[in-house]
């Protein structure tokens, strides 16, 4: 056993210093796009034909709702593009219930619970909240613990387009948490069903099961994306928008 | 395959025997390209099964129903274990009369096609044991069969209705035992699916599985669908294995197109199926250290899997190769001098590898935990169709890349690593080994990048069917993609690696003490995203 | 006429009130008209009982000449006081019990029967322990375990009665035999049937004979305490015994093998050396793990607390034999502690364990099933039954502040008294005894702890243990009268241990209370007991007095004095842990209250892993529970599987199969089966010489004849 100790003890510290510090290493993240201005993007918009309708014309540019897109890269490898690809990963955004009523205050500033439930997420997802609990993002040195019941969950973490099975397991997995309890939705099937959609199959995005507080678009959304989610869900850090407008970010 | 109805073929003497002598005019063999297509009549099909997988040359790959309208096309595909021509058997049914024997007794491998065939298509297998109850689950409208023409995937009104879905059956009746249930919702980062451990407390004697949580008919969404967006759904429906995937169906629509792509682009894409395969064994890696708490080592092994993400992203711009791929080659070129990069960095995260598995090697209280835990012996692999590592594991070494070889496999073939034990120790090595070997294949592959365009300028895309199969991280994978004649997609067929292994495990996982349950699991390494679709 | 004579002539006459009036009422009022009379005659034995056993002086009252068998003698020594008073204070709840227990037989058997032959069971009960010479014991004895037998077949329509009573019976004779030829070679020796001139006689008897009285005597007893390795009928007859008769055989007829053992071994022929002792001790350390082992893996409630019984008379031997030992050693003091350890065992045996039958019969009547793996959340249908159940099982478990706590607590100190011994291979059994003992403790916890869990809570597993409904009044009153009983004999050892202490004076010479229970917790008494005045006067400041001016005792202290080095070698005062653990509980929960003052609480369903339907099948058996204890004694327990295939499907799509797993008790297979095989193939043997040829039939003559004159040639 003693090698192990060896080996933990040679690895050094790997782990980002983000939040309090942003992390630089390449291929963190996939970046997203963000909307362009002038009238020439707002043509290009509308012939980009992005998959997933989530590049729509406005006014003076292009706007994105990133509750749809999902990274397939269309709009950027155009020659006329309708956006610009920025890098970067805070993309967690709050609901409008979420701003209004639904504060978790400072109990769980310093230690939160998370239960996470897979929807019906394609490996992606699980493979990067897989991430956040291993030593390059190590959630515990922000407080952040899985726990293995809902009954000492403060948040519940989904992935996935809600399938039907799923969707009496989570109502009866919130159901089973104390409040005050939050519901994180990670990952752009969650937040709209993403190329699922919404059917018979797939209830096309979390928020017709069980009322969301924060958003984390992204397919998937790197660790730091999520961490930048739970942290929103706790308020050390700001919430992002969940729309990119041109002439700035709003909502 | 419409166009092209020949003659019997008489001349290759292993199929004379198909002529009418013997099959009474019942059955009629026709080549389609390198396909040899054997219509059959429905009251022959059993033994004409039986009769191919006597010889034990062929295996099963997947059935493919298909709705007509008036009648539905089961297409049973085989394959030879040597490599070769794929063996089509083909039956019609009429829509009134749904009824057609289940070959699952006499083809083990075919027994979960057949259910999943049964609940999506409403078709009545005759013979077959354990029909119903298994992709869809309480919430789906009674005597929905999502497959066929007329359901309207998109309709959500006829959803709350819920079918009073029977207790799983017991497969242990013994006094005082009970079924443990797990799941769906895990106590970990599990993917969503329902285990019944059948137990007289400690020992456990069967495992009884519930899977399709995690249906989202994939299958059905593409049906009506331009390329572009069934593209989406083949690379994120398991986005673990999204580049094999989407190279799958690529490859199908590429071969009903008859055009093959650039030579840079075979080289480039079989560099990203490698590291795509790289990483995944890393993540199964992780898996498995986990399952037995070794938390050094499952922190190295999750290093390993960041820093292959990483690489990925670096290269392509995405973590899981999302977007890469596009029918007729790739959607972006890749450097020279960064795929070498690439590979050298691949190299290097390789020896990390072996390194970590030389420590797991030294560490008994790890391999006493894996050695003899969860055997599949040889024939039981070959019996239940196994593929990919875990069959490897068991001694049953079939590679698609071997035994078809795509992209640039043929120029540079892989060794394919073998493993004879069957235990979950077996199955680890098969993991390390080939994620060394797909390292090696990397350097090989990126030392002479042909030069040229990556990607076909248009693609004529015409009527027809084809199979494309892609060694997956996990396994072969089966897509069967038929288009019709506005280039949109009519039927897709997905057979992914974990659909052929889960029995596999569900045999491997008998009469062991509870401990060893989370063990067994991860050194299958399957996925259920891949698995339900 | 005294007052032990005026009760016993009271218990005769409404006994055999009893059983006139069982056969004249009509089925309907005989229930309680067995309750009356069983109760009624039960108070004059524990009068009868009680005077006995503090009178201090053994009481002939009755004597006949009967020849030619000599003279017939009855009376009353402590030693059997005890055990009359033992009886009453189990057939009193019993008889209530019974009361509504009998309601389920009125429609397909006699009740009239059944009286009759409970109150005659319980009379021969009686007579075995007031006879005092050897004719008169046997008779009656043999009286017991026919009218026994009656009892245990009383459901003549089932089919697995007959066999198990069959197997009791012929295990009973066998024992009989062998006491009886215990008892003639002592009235051989004495030239009298009388106990008195036995026991005056017994100290010059031949080390062979004496030798021989013990093994017969021990063999034959054991039977009816149920020690392994004879004690194969007890798991087969309690199931199919009424329940009110399980509880009668457990708890009062068990105890008569126990009475027998001492009464030849100590009473009549007090040990003059160590090895029957330490042999003793050895196989009632053995048949306290074998027994404890069985009952933890059983999961028909009735076939466990069988099981159960069978360890914890072992726990009686095993002390016995301890007891033995000291006496034989010339140790008086461990031996009178080994010998009240023993007592005090089993007395609360009795009342625990008739606690736990009359409770399992409360949970067969509300529920329908005594098959754990069927039972589950009776604790919502019957709480009061639930309630007295887990006083029940504490007490069996050993747990404070119950009565089980202080016997098995004074009987593993009692092994840890072998320090005094000098011999090492004694000193070696006792720890290995020990060993077994404590292993015995721990598995009882396992045990009790699945029953009370898989039986009264979680969820119910079958659809007869969900309509569970209360247990009639009579029940519950019976239930409550025992759990009482446990709980005053658990807090107040102080008054019990100087109560049994006349049996022990009696059988050992010297006083346990005096050891036990010194008298300098009284006030006024100080110095002269070897302890320093500062030590007994912190004893006398934490209260050890407390409770003396309310009713004569000695305090509430049981303490074993050592030498100058170790004033103290052990103390416990269970009446203390009383007082202490509920304001201890208290004060965790008003902690509990504080940190969580404004919470609300908000009930749930069962978390199940989101699963949609959630069934009881999900949830542990008893046998699930149960079955690590199986895993680890595989080597003794020995399982085997009969696996057959129940679905007709090719073997890949894993076709369901039912399976049973057997265990043959290990006594069963090691022992009693070879025995049977064997007899069988003698019977055979003999057979074959019935051939129905009158030559060979003529020759057989002739060599008897012919050996006949051989002997008296011989003799003469």
């Amino acid at each position: 056993m003693t090698q192990w100790v060896w080996e933990g003890l040679t690895s050094g510290i790997r782990t980002t210093r983000y939040p309090a510090r942003e992390e630089r290493a390449p291929g963190v993240s996939p970046g997203r796009p963000r909307a362009r201005q002038g009238h020439e993007a707002s043509r290009n918009a509308v012939a980009s034909g992005c998959p997933t309708d989530a590049i729509t014309a406005g006014e003076d540019g292009s706007s994105i709702d990133y509750r749809h897109c999902v990274h397939c890269f269309r709009c950027s490898r155009t020659t006329s593009p309708a956006v610009d690809w920025e890098s970067g990963y805070e993309w967690a955004a709050e609901s409008e219930m979420a701003r209004v009523a639904h504060r978790l205050g400072h109990f769980f500033r310093r230690s939160l619970n998370i239960r996470f439930v897979d929807a019906g997420a394609c490996g992606a997802c699980m493979g990067e909240v897989r991430q956040v609990n291993n030593p390059y993002y190590n959630m515990h040195r922000l407080g952040f613990f899985l726990t293995p019941t809902p009954r000492n969950a403060d948040i519940l973490l989904v992935a996935g387009p809600v399938t039907l099975p799923m969707q009496q397991a989570l109502r009866d997995t919130y159901e089973a948490m104390p409040p005050p309890k939050r519901v994180v939705a990670m990952g752009v099937c969650a937040l709209s069903g993403g190329v699922f959609g919404r059917g018979a199959a797939v209830a096309g995005g979390l928020n017709d099961v069980l009322p969301v507080d924060v958003m984390i678009p992204g397919c998937p959304p790197p660790p730091l994306a999520i961490l930048h989610g739970l942290l929103v869900a706790v308020e050390r850090k700001p919430p992002q928008p969940l729309i990119s407008l041109s002439g700035g970010p709003s909502r | 395959m419409d166009e092209s109805i020949a003659a019997p073929v008489s001349s290759p003497s292993a199929w004379a025997a198909f002529g009418d002598e013997i099959w009474q005019g019942r059955v009629r063999v026709e080549q389609v390209g390198s396909t040899n297509v054997l219509h059959c009549a429905v009251d022959k099909l059993a033994a004409l099964c039986e009769r191919l997988m006597s010889s034990g040359e062929h295996m099963f790959a997947t059935l493919v129903v298909e709705d007509e309208g008036a009648q539905l096309l089961l297409t049973y595909v085989f394959y030879p274990v040597k490599g070769g021509a794929f063996t089509h058997v083909v039956i019609r049914q009429p829509i009134s009369k749904l009824h057609v024997p289940s070959i699952a007794a006499t083809v083990p491998a075919a027994d979960w096609h057949e259910r999943e065939a049964a609940d999506l298509f409403g078709l009545a297998f005759d013979g077959h044991p354990r029909l119903g109850a298994f992709v869809l689950h309480d919430g789906w409208p009674e005597s929905a069969q999502p497959m066929r023409r007329e359901f309207d995937i998109h309709d959500r009104t006829s959803v709350p209705s819920r079918r009073d879905v029977p207790e799983p059956n017991r497969s242990l009746d013994a006094p005082g035992s009970f079924s443990m249930p797990v799941g769906p919702v895990f106590s970990d980062l599990a993917e969503s699916a329902h285990f019944r451990i059948e137990t007289l407390g400690e020992d456990v004697s069967r495992i009884a599985v519930r899977f399709f949580y995690k249906y989202r008919a994939v299958e059905k969404l593409a049906e009506g669908q331009p390329l572009d967006r069934v593209l989406l759904l083949a690379e994120r429906f398991s986005g673990a294995a999204a580049f094999a995937h989407g190279l799958a169906f690529c490859q199908a629509v590429e071969d009903i197109a008859h055009v093959t792509v650039p030579a840079r682009a075979m080289v480039l894409r079989a560099i990203l199926a490698e590291l795509e395969r790289l990483r995944s064994h890393a993540a199964t890696i992780t898996g498995i250290c986990n399952s037995t708490a070794l938390a050094v080592a499952t922190s190295q092994a999750a290093m390993i899997e960041e820093d292959l993400l990483r690489l990925s992203a670096f290269v392509t711009g995405h973590r899981y190769l999302f977007g890469m791929l596009t029918p007729g080659g790739l959607a972006i070129d890749l450097p020279d001098e960064l795929c070498r990069q690439t590979a050298a960095q691949a190299e290097m995260i390789a020896r990390h590898m072996a390194r970590l598995h030389r420590l797991l090697r030294q560490s008994s209280s790890f391999l006493d935990r894996l050695e003899e835990v969860g055997a599949t012996s040889s024939a039981a692999a070959a019996l239940l169709g196994l593929v990919g590592p875990v069959a490897r594991a068991s001694g049953v070494a079939r590679d698609i890349r071997a035994l078809f070889p795509y992209a640039a496999y043929r120029e540079y073939p892989p060794q394919v690593p073998i493993e004879m034990q069957g235990d979950g120790y077996a199955r680890l090595r098969v993991f390390f080994r080939e994620a060394a070997e797909s390292a090696a294949l990397m350097a090989r592959l990126a030392a002479r990048i042909p030069d040229g365009a990556v990607s076909l300028a248009d693609i004529a895309l015409c009527q027809g069917a084809a199979l494309g199969a892609v060694e997956a991280p996990l396994g072969a994978a089966f897509h069967w993609v038929r288009l019709g004649a506005d280039g949109r997609v009519l039927r897709y067929h997905i057979t992914p690696p974990s659909f052929a292994n889960w029995p596999g495990f569900q045999f491997a996982a008998e009469e062991f003490a509870f401990q060893d349950f989370p063990i067994i699991l991860a050194t299958f390494g399957l996925s259920n995203a891949e698995c339900d679709r | 006429m005294n007052a032990i004579q005026i009760s016993l002539v009271a218990y005769f006459v409404l006994a055999a009130a009893g059983a006139i009036a069982a056969m004249l009422v009509s089925a309907e009022r005989n229930p309680p008209v067995l309750a009356a009379l069983g109760a009624a005659s039960s108070v004059a034995l524990i009068a009868a009982g009680g005077t006995g056993l503090v009178a201090d002086t053994p009481a002939t009252f009755a004597a006949w000449q009967f020849l030619p068998f000599g003279t017939i003698r009855f009376g009353v020594d402590p030693l059997s006081a005890l055990f009359v008073l033992i009886t009453g204070a189990v057939a009193l709840p019993v008889s209530i019990f019974s009361c509504a227990y009998l309601r389920r037989y009125q429609e397909e058997y006699s009740l009239g029967y059944f009286g009759l032959l409970y109150h005659l069971f319980l009379a021969a009960i009686v007579l075995v322990l007031l006879t005092r010479d050897v004719f008169s014991f046997l008779v009656a004895w043999e009286l017991m375990s026919v009218l026994s037998y009656l009892l245990v077949t009383y459901e003549s329509n089932r089919d697995d009665a007959a066999q198990a009573a069959f197997v009791m019976l012929a295990m009973s004779e066998a024992g009989m035999i062998l006491a009886a030829g215990a008892l003639l070679l002592l009235a051989n020796g004495a030239g009298s049937t009388d106990f008195a001139a036995i026991r005056t006689s017994a100290q010059g008897l031949d080390p062979g004979i004496r030798w021989a009285v013990f093994l017969l005597s021990f063999i034959g007893f054991a039977v009816k305490a149920g020690l392994v390795p004879v004690n194969s009928w007890l798991p087969r007859a309690h199931p199919v015994a009424p329940t009110n008769v399980s509880a009668l055989l457990s708890a009062v007829m068990v105890n008569l093998g126990i009475y027998g053992i001492v009464l030849v071994n100590l009473r009549l022929m007090p040990p003059s050396g160590t090895v029957p002792g330490a042999m003793m001790l050895a196989v009632g350390s053995v048949s306290a793990l074998i027994g404890i082992l069985y009952a933890t893996i059983e999961s028909d409630l009735k076939r466990l607390l069988a099981h159960s019984t069978i360890e914890n008379m072992g726990i009686v031997a095993a002390v016995l034999g301890a007891a033995m030992v000291f006496l034989a050693d010339g140790d008086d003091l461990p031996a009178a502690l080994a010998l009240v350890a023993a007592l005090y065992h089993l007395t609360n045996h009795s009342l625990y364990k008739a606690l736990l039958f009359t409770g399992t019969g409360a949970a067969q009547t509300g529920s329908g099933t005594r098959d754990l793996d069927r039972m589950g959340g009776l604790i919502r249908g019957m709480p009061a039954t639930t309630l007295f159940f887990l006083v029940g099982s504490l007490a069996i478990s050993a747990l404070p502040p119950f009565n089980g706590f202080v016997s098995e607590w004074l009987v593993l100190q009692t092994i840890l008294r072998s320090v005094v011994i000098a011999s090492k291979p004694l000193r070696l059994i006792f720890a290995l005894s020990g060993a077994l003992l404590a292993l015995t403790a721990g598995l009882a916890i396992t045990c009790f702890v699945k029953v009370f869990a898989m039986g009264f809570l979680g969820i119910p597993r079958s659809r007869e243990a969900a309509r569970a409904s209360e247990a009639p009044v009579a029940m519950r009153v019976a239930m409550g009268l025992f759990a009482a009983a446990c709980f005053l004999l658990g807090i107040l050892p102080t008054y019990m241990i100087p109560i049994l202490d006349h049996v022990v004076r009696e059988l050992g010479g010297s006083s346990a209370t005096a050891a036990l229970v010194p008298p300098f917790f009284q006030v006024g008494v100080g110095g002269g007991h070897g302890l320093s005045a500062a030590f007994v006067s912190d004893f006398h400041a934490i209260g050890a007095q407390a409770g003396k001016e309310l009713i004569p005792g000695r305090g509430l202290v049981v303490l074993l004095r050592g030498g100058a080095s170790n004033p103290v070698v052990f103390a416990i005062s269970p009446a203390y842990s009383v007082v202490v653990f509920p304001i201890l509980l208290g004060l965790v929960f008003a902690i509990f209250r504080l940190l969580t003052r404004g919470r609300r609480v908000a009930r749930r369903a069962v978390w199940a892993g989101g699963l949609a339907h959630f069934a009881p099948a999900l949830t542990y058996t008893a046998t699930g529970f149960a079955n690590p204890v199986r895993v680890i004694f595989q080597a003794v327990l020995r399982p085997t599987v009969n696996e057959q295939t129940i679905e007709e499907m090719p073997a890949f799509f894993r076709p369901a199969v039912r399976r049973e797993l057997r265990e043959i008790h290990v006594v069963d297979r090691l022992l009693l089966g070879p025995a049977a095989m064997c007899l069988r193939g003698l019977g055979n043997t003999l057979r074959r010489m019935h051939s129905g040829s009158v030559n060979l039939y003529a020759v057989y003559v002739l060599a008897t004849l012919l050996v006949a004159f051989a002997i008296w040639a011989g003799i003469r």
